[in-house]
């Protein structure tokens, strides 16, 4: 999937929300999205989630899309289960293969117990949960998760960092906003950094998700070559990130 | 597509905003199958207030989905084909509307033929010798139905935001399409008028009139189309 020079603007004399954004959305990656409030970031995942068409350039190859929004508020006419089940339909889910991913979401989101509760009169976190749960019943290509941990119990923001993993591992591309840096820290594949003016840095990082967790080893070395030590570590298969502390060995 | 009409359906039947538009275009018919004098003028008028109820339909089915909701089908379906979705389930309520209205008017109809038969099966009688009479009214109805669902769609979010500005101008629409001459569905109801010579004519709206309620519906559909697909935010204040 493939962003062209993406630019969006709500109005003809409205300034630009989002310019001049190009970028691959490879398989496999997890791509954060940051910026501060009002950057755009919002704007860019409704474009990217094809909610709304961008004002100039294109997206092409989207895969099928999931899209959890900002805030879910409910106010649907229908029960949660009801709403899961139209949803599934939506996605292109077939009778009993949408009534199985209806229930096991509802199931591993911990909201199997209140499925039956108007969405009118769901707490904030039950409808985030349906938010959550409409979104990964197709086990779609592409996820878009805007600020989707908000208001979540701690089991279901386990359970939504695991759905993401997964999601990632079948070779599925998610892009996520959080303002918590310690959420997913670490693994993500790319960073993209608003800037104040709508614009976009992608800063990629060196290795694919699919690659075995990062794990803190601390090294204690002695020797008179740091850098070129540094530089032996740093090509060994999967180290990623290296933090040094040296210390100068005093000389007598 | 299926999907999204079920689901659409599912949301006008249960939050109940077909009730007012019902009760609404009840009374109405009921007023005009008394005050009429043959089938075909009752028809005219059952057709012709199908202009205000698709209207008001169409306005509740597009302020019926929270932003967010509207957002997660879109990402699933498409915006397109969600908006289609949104402005067909009213247009196809409306439709129904009319067969139901139609049917009502030959049952109750007093004067279906020159000589005015009591009971039900000799009214049944009368107006299946008569089809043209029920054909062409069923034609005014569908001239109406695409027009009211044209007014709706141009007069109500994502185009008009702000809900007074929306109510008050889709009012003006339905007054416009019923009173202006250039609107199709006053032509295809004034056509009828000045046939109806004698209680066994059938009425036929004019096809440039049905010609005209098609482009209207294309035209209005599609821009509605195009700003849903742009914008985000269908509240008043923003974006």
């Amino acid at each position: 999937m493939r962003l062209e020079a993406i630019g969006k603007r709500y109005g003809m004399r409205r300034p630009w929300v989002v310019r001049g954004v190009s970028a691959d959305l490879r398989a496999g990656r997890l791509i954060r999205v940051s910026g501060r409030n009002g950057s755009g970031k919002s704007t860019l995942l409704r474009v990217v989630a094809g909610v709304s068409l961008p004002s100039t350039g294109r997206v092409t190859g989207r895969p099928h899309t999931g899209y959890v929004p900002e805030r879910f508020p409910g106010g649907l006419p229908f029960t949660g289960r009801e709403y899961l089940l139209h949803l599934s339909r939506v996605h292109g889910l077939r009778g009993a293969l949408g009534r199985q991913r209806v229930e096991e979401w509802l199931e591993r989101l911990g909201a199997a117990g209140y499925a039956d509760q108007s969405l009118r009169s769901m707490s904030k976190g039950m409808c985030q949960k349906m938010a959550i749960a409409q979104a990964l019943l197709p086990a779609p290509g592409l996820l878009v998760l805007d600020e989707a941990w908000t208001g979540l119990d701690q089991a279901a923001r386990a359970e939504l960092d695991a759905a993401v993993a997964e999601r990632v591992a079948a070779g599925g591309t998610v892009l996520f906003v959080d303002h918590d840096p310690a959420l997913l820290a670490g693994r993500e594949d790319e960073r993209w950094n608003f800037d104040g003016a709508g614009g976009v840095t992608v800063l990629t990082g060196p290795a694919p998700y699919a690659a075995p967790q990062a794990e803190r080893v601390t090294i204690r070395l002695e020797t008179a070559d740091a850098a070129g030590v540094m530089d032996q570590v740093r090509a060994i298969d999967g180290v990623r990130v290296i933090s040094v502390d040296v210390e100068e060995a005093e000389r007598s | 597509m299926t999907a999204l009409l079920r689901y659409q359906t599912s949301i006008m039947l249960r939050s109940h905003r077909w009730i007012f538009p019902l009760i609404g275009y009840a009374l109405l018919i009921a007023v005009g199958a008394a005050g009429s004098t043959s089938l075909a003028e009752t028809l005219d008028w059952s057709g012709a207030m199908l202009v205000p109820v698709v209207a008001f339909l169409t306005r509740a089915m597009l302020t019926a989905e929270p932003d967010a909701a509207r957002a997660c089908v879109a990402a699933a379906a498409g915006p397109v084909r969600a908006q289609l979705a949104t402005l067909i389930v009213p247009l196809g309520g409306g439709a129904v509307l009319g067969v139901v209205a139609a049917v009502f008017d030959v049952l109750t109809a007093a004067a279906a033929a020159k000589a005015p038969a009591s009971g039900l099966a000799a009214k049944v009688t009368a107006a299946a010798n008569h089809p043209g009479i029920l054909a062409g009214g069923l034609l005014i109805a569908l001239v109406c139905v695409l027009v009211g669902s044209a007014a709706g769609a141009l007069c109500n979010p994502p185009l008009l935001r702000h809900p007074a500005a929306a109510m008050l101008s889709t009012l003006a629409a339905i007054v416009l399409a019923l009173a202006a001459d250039v609107s199709p569905a006053s032509a295809a109801i004034s056509h009828t008028t000045t046939q109806a010579a004698s209680p066994v004519a059938a009425n036929w709206p004019g096809t440039g009139a049905l010609a005209g309620a098609v482009c209207l519906l294309v035209l209005t559909w599609a821009v509605s189309v195009i700003a849903a697909t742009r914008r985000d935010n269908w509240s008043a204040s923003s974006g």
